[in-house]
């Protein structure tokens, strides 16, 4: 006892007594400590607008996940480029997830949570409210059209698992929510704006925004055509009525991007690395069609010359191997998204220094046009007849491309040329024989409407895989060997969708499970969305 | 007073005063018993008195002692404590030390820099001699240097080339989202050990350096391993992964005294890729020169118009891969100088390295020096001051990794371009603007010509370091001290990235990439403790220590970039097209007070405990947590009379629990900008904020016995633990449909239970010869009893995120181990056939997008070290054979190689014939003969995706290092000693394992890669995807004291 006093003298315990002091006093700045000086923690009326950006900027596949969300696949699904890479296996139908994950986790964790946090700031009565709808929508159609059932209704509210919700009630939500959002911008006074500069599409204005939500719920009415006709031409006539767009290229919706941040043209990127150009099936009716958007879309081969190549999708390793298919011999995207880098043999610089801020495609008022034609063919009241409205899908993308000049113009609208053989390594055929000038059989202008629509959509791959996935008039090649061993015969089946990704069953498994019930079919490449019927 | 008494009085004054000048001085000299060579440091102390010298470097001390017989004490850490007797003679002494000295008063150093006889400890230390760390030398990282030497440390080396971070990791891993790293502790005080860049997936980056990268061996005087928590108790938070304690030196109280050390080391790659000779570039068995990949015709020296356009023999060029490296040589001065008296020390030292890496252009100059100074102010009051300050450069550091960097560039090398093409890397514009030459690429997109990577990129870093602290020693009473330390340990680091215009991936914009990177971290430290002993009675004695920490550890990042620049390749912010920039940074503070105290029974039964306090700014309020330890030991063999063959036994056990903290700026919601298109970008970080984040705890259980036999020539020590990590704050995947990609939780329990056996015997023991061998033993069982309810699989990603699973993904999963490696893999039927494809390749599932599964664990499951020393005369010499005995390592490389048709594997049945037994889906035997490429394009998964084909046993043997000495004689009045030895490092394998798979008609490959090097230190182990070659080292070292 005398030693426990000795040990705790005054003198000890005092100093004791100060440290303990000293530092009880010193926590009252750990949260000041602990706060990341260079991030916002609360967001005010400044910062909505900015979290505005970054949703319209995800939604529209930036540059971070663009050949992985969209080029390996819809991009080469949709036949616009070949891979001419030997390494990439998803043009012979090989689902990599950890790449395909780049169209589906970005929309959630990038969009999700800014747009909802302007639906909590925003009252319903806004155009900020009806706007962010509008990207809502835009954003998930891309991401159900690749795997069908996908988690939304509970999207981005924090649970251990989130639900798988069926295709046709997300589809019911999205015509509600453009109706909506279509409702309350027709309420706004003429020429009104939001978000202002922070909309990298139409610098806010909401009567572009009106015609934009129209033309995409045309195009989703025009979706579900084979599956439910009576909602799709109600949908669809409803749209036309609100008006959607109808002059090239005032209306046509294009996302501003740069080459700060790493946000710039996710095509442009690309071209950089040489890894996909120009397929066979572009070459067969671009070249056959002496279509004066063939100089814009592509570059002559790096031979030099005004020689246009393409090669098939889906050729094996050995066949890639063959020097005809090349990156090379094959015609690379053109100079619009191609960068300084990308030079022909002779010297000449193909590609332009500015490519990565090249605005990117979002919607244009061709595909409008295109979308009334095949309307009025199914007897929709389109405003017009279908020959007019594909002849005004044509004028319009044409002038999307600068194509102005009419002769130019007309030529090409009555045009008999055909798709001619791409002089591939396969010594492929025609892709098909329908000429341009609109043909007299609804079987004959059905194709052609696709086909023209086809072109007109290009570089948008998503937006052209889900529409010959949905008609399947347009008369793509089969893909020439599929590695895909649920795939095993290209030349009688096609891909229709992406299985679920890996980390979701590994994350979200229970819902996956019964989100293959939700598919009402295997969780295959093979099995067919809701919409269809093919 | 009387006239008598003032007589005796004056006599007494003089008596003391001959007393005093009858005061002599005895010289000796401090040997290693084992080597002979001079032991630095080691304290000497006259029996009954309380000063002591300690000795130079040379071994030798003068110390001051009254006249008549008196009795020395000396001791050094890691070295017995020995009584010597002086006799009155002058005649200086020789005196050896060794582990094999009765080590009752054996001093370790413990946590907090507190020293501790080891036998009142009730923990495993171990301690590796300073000799063993600068004897062979690895020229990088001096933490590679303890490999082999401690007891289950997994040490593997990040492969940036000089400087880069180190990864050790004791007694298994415990943290999935945290750093297994040991801490360091350098002085008593952790130092910052962080690393700037460190790899989360195979894609790679240019490796950063840590803390300990820049420690000078040449400054250390000690290094003590704490393996288990108790030990480390005391450090809070960092320590729960065991502890490397490093003591530096300081002067002697001696006189003046210089040394001198110069080694020359040279290094070589060792264990390249096997590359195969017969056939050149082309596709499907025919010539095609603008193909990058091997699948061509035989070379059989036909003529040819090669990739340049210029008539060629066609044949191969078995040297174009290895003469992309260079010899690197490392260049290693140290001077030092130490002196001092009873009342003040100075160390002061300087050293120059100077390390030339294997890649050319990656070098490295560091320039340390030290300044220590002591000083005894008057009886009670003492201090300590030391400051340490480093300026390193390291030029040119490569990428590492798959893309476009020099390894992975110089690998897919084409086997018929020989280096001289290759080296026509550019051609020059009208401006003198150089733009890449033509090159047969595997891979156009990303990969380049290796050469324009070496010579038109650039990473250089610049490093200045200053640590330093003032300590201060109050003895308040004879039996009570107060301490108190104020550390700062400060880095600036800055890192300058060019990628001239042209470079594939790097530089996307016209003009050219820079980058200048500022990253400043600083740790401060303050403590103060009160140490006491007391005696209690006669067999009972206590000491303790109590006191309080305050640590402050900031750190800051900011990164301007100049994506395209407005004149090419000039390379300044100023011409940026888009400057950019980013800041970013935390601060973590934390304050502790703590109490430790010992009991000792008889100086034979030791009672343990220490209790801990934290107030920790990552916590949520109040901040608070704490923890405990106990343990108890006894030393039998002072207890009980044992049998005479035993001279030592103890045993003991210990129970301790290690809090951390958390993780900077979890609490709440956050939202990051972006720049881009418009006004950039604002968006909600894709963490779920975590406001109820709790301190992980590490549980830890040690059970140890230490026995030494006859006369100590055997002894070992053998210990078992067990730890468990609980509330483990983890990163757990989100189905990203909520919003959040991911959110972190306090859960899961991961054990760790092992034995550790240190065994050091003495076969040989004679005047003139002696022979030393040190082992030791471990091994680790790692089990994730539990992770959480509602996830059972964690990544150990940088980011916690699947990643693409190129080659493996290494995971903590229920009921698995820590470091499971899944990947995907060669599918089987139900009766075990591996399924086939129709055409007679292997069906994958990353070809059917399946399920990757788990194909072995990257941790090894034994690891073993054997030392063998021997002394004959004046030579010496030390050979280290270590190994690590199971895990598995997928070769990233390999996979990726094989896809090009240039690894030796790849050599076979290229003309086809090649039948692989297996059935197809339904259940059909599949009987087609494919060809090498066929095979290689499957199991590669077109480079992507099969790891399974390329996963080797990492099981391994090795001679890890070789040194012989000679002891020069010296006929020289001022050259005290010299020492002149021969190193090497890495010089054989012992043993590899094979490839796991026994691929029909192929067989099992030997692993030609070293499991010592890795993408970088951190979690995201198990791979090697482009890591730089391990490198061969050989060189000479001349030691000079003056």
């Amino acid at each position: 006892m005398k030693m426990i006093n000795k040990i705790f003298d005054r003198r000890v315990a005092g100093l004791l007594l100060f440290s303990l002091v000293l530092l009880s006093s010193c926590t009252k700045h750990y949260k000041d400590i602990n706060t990341d000086k260079n991030k916002i923690s609360t967001i005010g009326p400044a910062e909505l607008a900015f979290l505005f950006s970054k949703a319209q900027s995800v939604a529209t596949i930036n540059q971070g996940n663009y050949q992985v969300a969209q080029n390996l696949f819809a991009d080469q699904y949709a036949q616009y480029f070949a891979c001419v890479a030997t390494y990439f296996g998803s043009d012979r139908l090989n689902i990599v997830q950890g790449w395909v994950s780049a169209a589906f986790n970005p929309v959630y964790t990038d969009v999700v949570p800014q747009l909802k946090t302007l639906f909590s700031n925003y009252e319903p009565t806004t155009a900020e409210y009806a706007i962010a709808q509008i990207v809502w929508v835009l954003a998930f159609h891309k991401v159900t059209d690749y795997w069908g059932p996908i988690p939304y209704f509970k999207a981005g509210l924090p649970a251990p698992s989130v639900p798988y919700d069926p295709q046709d009630k997300i589809y019911d939500d999205f015509f509600k929510k453009l109706d909506s959002a279509i409702t309350t911008l027709k309420g706004m006074a003429p020429g009104s704006t939001a978000y202002g500069s922070y909309d990298l599409i139409y610098g806010g204005k909401v009567d572009n925004w009106i015609k934009f939500a129209a033309t995409l719920r045309l195009r989703l009415a025009m979706r579900i055509s084979k599956v439910d006709p009576a909602r799709a031409k109600t949908e669809g006539e409803a749209a036309v009525a609100a008006g959607v767009m109808t002059a090239s290229p005032a209306d046509d919706a294009l996302i501003k991007r740069s080459t700060a941040g790493g946000d710039g043209n996710g095509l442009s990127i690309m071209s950089d690395w040489n890894e996909f150009r120009m397929s066979a099936s572009m070459a067969s009716v671009l070249n056959g069609y002496q279509d004066p958007r063939l100089p814009i879309y592509f570059l002559p081969t790096y031979e030099g010359g005004t020689d246009y190549k393409g090669l098939r999708n889906g050729l094996t390793v050995a066949q890639l191997g063959d020097p005809k298919n090349s990156a090379a011999m094959n015609s690379h995207v053109g100079s619009r998204w191609a960068s300084a880098n990308v030079v022909a043999k002779n010297g000449t610089i193909l590609g332009v220094p500015t490519s990565l801020s090249t605005p990117q495609n979002v919607m244009c008022t061709a595909e409008a046009y295109f979308l009334r034609a095949e309307g009025a063919l199914l007897g929709w009241n389109m405003g017009g007849t279908a020959k007019d409205m594909y002849n005004a899908g044509i004028t319009n993308s044409l002038a999307q491309w600068g194509i102005t000049d009419a002769t130019t113009v007309n030529n090409y609208i009555n045009s008999t040329n055909t798709p001619v053989p791409p002089g591939d390594f396969l010594n492929s055929p025609a892709m098909t024989n329908i000429p341009v000038v609109f043909g007299a059989t609804p079987a004959i202008q059905l194709e052609q409407i696709a086909t023209q629509k086809w072109l007109a959509l290009f570089p948008d791959g998503e937006e052209a895989w889900a529409d010959y996935r949905r008609s399947h008039v347009l008369k793509l090649y089969p893909v020439v060997k599929s590695d895909n061993p649920d795939l095993p015969d290209p030349n009688t089946q096609w891909i229709r969708r992406i299985n679920f990704l890996t980390t979701e069953i590994q994350n979200n498994g229970d819902e996956v499970t019964k989100a293959t019930q939700l598919l009402g079919g295997p969780d295959k490449i093979t099995t067919p969305l809701w919409w269809d019927k093919n | 007073m009387t006239h008598q008494k003032l007589l005796l009085f004056v006599s007494m004054l003089l008596c003391c005063s001959i007393a005093f000048s009858q005061e002599r001085t005895i010289t000796g000299k401090v040997t290693d018993e084992a080597n002979k060579g001079p032991i630095e440091g080691a304290t000497v102390r006259v029996k009954g008195r309380n000063t002591s010298v300690a000795t130079n470097t040379q071994g030798l001390f003068s110390i001051k002692a009254p006249a008549g017989n008196v009795t020395l004490v000396i001791s050094f850490v890691g070295y017995g404590t020995k009584e010597v007797s002086a006799g009155a003679s002058t005649e200086e002494l020789s005196i050896s030390l060794g582990t094999d000295t009765k080590q009752l008063g054996e001093v370790v150093v413990t946590a907090l820099g507190i020293q501790r006889q080891e036998k009142t400890l009730v923990y495993a230390t171990q301690t590796v001699k300073p000799a063993e760390l600068t004897g062979v030398r690895d020229p990088n990282n001096v933490l590679n240097s303890l490999q082999g030497k401690v007891a289950n440390a997994v040490i593997t080396q990040g492969s940036g080339g000089p400087g880069s971070g180190a990864r050790i990791v004791l007694r298994g891993n415990r943290s999935i989202q945290q750093s297994n790293n040991a801490l360091i502790v350098v002085d008593g005080v952790p130092i910052n050990n962080s690393t700037y860049s460190m790899s989360g997936n195979d894609f790679g980056s240019v490796q950063g350096s840590d803390g300990a990268s820049s420690i000078n061996p040449d400054d250390i005087e000690s290094v003590t391993v704490l393996r288990g928590a108790s030990a480390a108790a005391l450090y809070g938070s960092q320590a729960g992964n065991g502890v490397i304690v490093i003591t530096t030196k300081k002067g002697t109280k001696d006189k003046v005294s210089v040394n001198v050390n110069s080694g020359a080391v040279m290094e070589n790659a060792f264990a390249l890729p096997k590359f195969q000779n017969s056939y050149g570039q082309g596709a499907n068995g025919v010539l095609d020169v603008t193909k990058g990949g091997s699948w061509g015709a035989k070379m059989t020296g036909q003529s040819y118009t090669n990739y340049l356009g210029k008539q060629a023999s066609y044949s191969a060029q078995p040297n174009n891969v290895k003469d992309l490296f260079r010899t690197g040589t490392s260049l290693n001065n140290s001077i030092s100088v130490s002196g001092g008296s009873e009342k003040a020390t100075t160390y002061v030292s300087y050293t120059n390295n100077y390390v030339q890496g294997i890649i050319p252009k990656n070098d490295m100059m560091r320039h340390t020096v030290t300044l220590r100074q002591t000083n005894q102010v008057g009886k009670r009051f003492s201090t300590d001051a030391k400051i340490t300050y480093l300026v390193e450069d390291i030029k040119n550091r490569p990428r590492t990794g798959e893309e476009n960097a020099p390894v992975s560039d110089i690998y897919q090398i084409g086997r018929n371009i020989p280096t001289s093409d290759a080296k026509q890397y550019q051609v020059f514009n009208s401006f003198n603007v150089a733009g890449a030459a033509p090159w047969p690429s595997t891979n156009g997109g990303i990969y380049q010509n290796p050469y324009w990577m070496l010579y038109n990129t650039s990473q250089n870093q610049n490093r200045n370091r200053v640590i330093g602290f003032v300590s201060a020693k109050f003895q308040i009473t004879d039996w009570l001290s107060v301490t108190g330390r104020a550390n700062l340990d400060r880095t600036f680091d800055q890192i300058n990235t060019q990628y001239q215009q042209g470079t594939l991936l790097w530089a996307p914009n016209a003009g050219g990439y820079y980058k200048e990177d500022r990253i400043v971290t600083t740790q401060k430290w303050y403590d103060v403790i009160f140490s006491g002993t007391n005696k209690i009675s006669e067999n009972l004695k206590v000491n303790y220590h109590v006191g309080a920490i305050y640590q402050d550890n900031q750190w800051s990042r900011n990164e301007n970039t100049a994506d395209g620049l407005n004149v090419t390749n000039k390379f300044s912010l100023n011409l940026a097209t888009t400057p950019a920039f980013n800041s970013t940074g935390n601060e973590i503070q934390t304050q502790a007070v703590f109490g430790q105290a010992n009991i000792g029974y008889k100086d034979a039964l030791f009672l343990d405990a220490s209790l801990r306090n934290d107030w920790d700014s990552r916590l949520p309020s109040p901040y608070s947590y704490k923890y405990y330890s106990v343990g108890a030991s006894a030393v039998l063999s002072d207890l009980f009379v044992l049998p005479s063959a035993i001279s030592f036994l103890k045993l003991s056990a210990s129970y301790a629990e290690v809090g951390n903290g958390g993780q900077f700026g979890l609490l709440y919601p956050t939202y990051s900008y972006g720049q881009g298109a418009g006004n950039g970008f604002l968006f909600r970080d894709v963490v779920l904020p975590f406001p109820n984040v709790k301190p992980e705890i590490v549980r830890n259980l040690e059970i140890g016995a230490e026995a030494r036999f006859m006369n100590d020539r055997l002894g070992f020590t053998l210990t078992y633990y067990k730890s468990n990590s609980i509330n483990q704050l983890l990163s757990l995947d989100l189905p990203v449909g909520t919003g959040y990609a991911s959110q972190y939780i306090n859960a899961g329990n991961i054990r760790n239970q092992g034995v550790e056996l240190v065994l050091n015997a003495t076969p040989v023991k004679g005047r003139d010869v002696q022979w030393d061998i040190a082992l030791n033993l471990a091994l680790n069982r790692n089990k994730i009893l539990k992770l959480s309810d509602l996830v059972k699989t964690a990544f150990l990603t940088g980011d916690g995120k699947p990643g693409y699973l190129r080659s493996i993904r290494p995971i903590a999963i229920e009921g698995g181990s820590y470091g499971d490696l899944q990947s995907n893999y060669w599918m089987k039927d139900d009766k075990g056939n591996y399924l086939l494809n129709d055409d007679g390749t292997p069906l994958t599932t990353y070809q059917t997008s399946g399920l990757p599964k788990v194909i072995g664990n990257f941790n090894p499951k034994e690891t073993i070290g054997l030392t063998n020393s021997v002394r004959y005369k004046r030579f010496n010499a030390r050979v280290l054979i270590d190994g690590r005995i199971g895990g598995t390592l997928v070769s990233g490389t390999e996979m990726n190689l094989a896809f090009s048709g240039v690894t030796e594997a790849t050599s076979k049945y290229r003309e086809g014939g090649w039948t692989l037994s297996g059935v197809n889906t339904s259940g059909a035997p599949v009987s087609k003969a494919i060809d090498a490429q066929a095979f290689w394009t499957k199991a590669s998964g077109q480079r992507y995706g099969n790891a399974e084909f390329f996963a080797y046993n990492a099981t391994s043997f090795r001679v890890r290092e070789v040194s012989i000495g000679y002891d020069l004689p010296l006929h020289v009045n001022f050259i005290r000693t010299a020492r002149l030895s021969a190193v090497a490092r890495n010089l054989f394998w012992l043993y590899r394992g094979k490839s796991i798979l026994d691929i029909p008609g192929l067989g099992k490959r030997t692993m030609w890669m070293d499991p010592d090097m890795s993408l970088g230190n951190g979690n995201y182990q198990g791979t090697e995807y482009f890591a730089l070659p391990s490198t061969r080292s050989y060189g000479l070292n001349l030691q000079l004291t003056f």
